[in-house]
């Protein structure tokens, strides 16, 4: 992961990309005990081009291909690790990359969606996975429930939270 | 009995998770390395099924 992480960093100060964060199953073990992933989801803010409201990936994946990195289907493998690259598509996204932490692998920088982000985007994405992750962070008291709230408010994911507490949430974890 | 087995796997996932984000990482890369050997070893099982069948 270090050698992955310094060529994502590298890829910041040449300007191929700007602020970027971690989040998916990996952004989700900063916080809780490892689960099983095969790639790295880093959510990327993407220079615009000149003349252009259009946001590319290529030049993300023109700049890897350079320097001779494996393209497989939507990811990039870096070091030993498949990366996808995924700009942000809602406001949601937008500020858990505004608002993601620093954190540090082996040495090297890096940046990791707040507990709270990365639990509203699961709720908003709600695949089967996506639901064992949110009851991961409940159980393990790894997220401020008031502060996720008030993010959900937000953004507009409360009526999906409440049905999710129906369904699956128990009332021990309610306190 | 089962009461302890689930008390002593909550204690065991609290000190995974209070691992550093370095040391989360290098678990990471195991359990991947893992799921590929697994899903590699289930396509050969499927392929080896396959080419009896057709025999």
């Amino acid at each position: 992961m270090r050698a992955t992480l310094e060529i994502i960093n590298r890829m910041q100060a040449d300007g191929v990309i700007g602020k970027y964060a971690i989040g998916g199953a990996v952004g989700a073990t900063f916080y809780l005990e490892p689960a099983a992933t095969l790639d790295v989801d880093v959510f990327v803010t993407l220079p615009a081009s000149p003349g252009s409201k259009l946001l590319s990936l290529a030049p993300i994946y023109d700049y890897l291909k350079a320097r001779s990195f494996k393209v497989e289907q939507e990811h990039v493998v870096i070091g030993d690790w498949p990366v996808q690259f995924l700009p942000p598509s809602n406001d949601l996204e937008r500020e858990a990359l505004t608002e993601a932490v620093e954190a540090e692998v082996e040495g090297v920088k890096t940046w990791v969606m707040t507990a709270e982000h990365l639990v509203a985007i699961a709720l908003n994405t709600a695949r089967a996975k996506d639901r064992a992750r949110i009851l991961q962070f409940l159980e393990q008291d790894a997220v401020n429930v008031d502060k996720l709230k008030l993010l959900l408010q937000r953004h507009g994911l409360l009526p999906k939270w409440k049905n999710f507490e129906g369904k699956y949430v128990d009332k021990d974890l309610n306190g | 009995m089962v009461k302890s087995s689930n008390n002593s796997k909550q204690a065991r996932r609290k000190r995974l998770a209070s691992l550093s984000f370095s040391e989360k990482v290098k678990i990471l890369a195991k359990l991947r390395d893992r799921s590929k050997a697994i899903a590699a070893s289930r396509r050969r099982l499927a392929e080896a099924a396959e080419k009896a069948a057709r025999q």
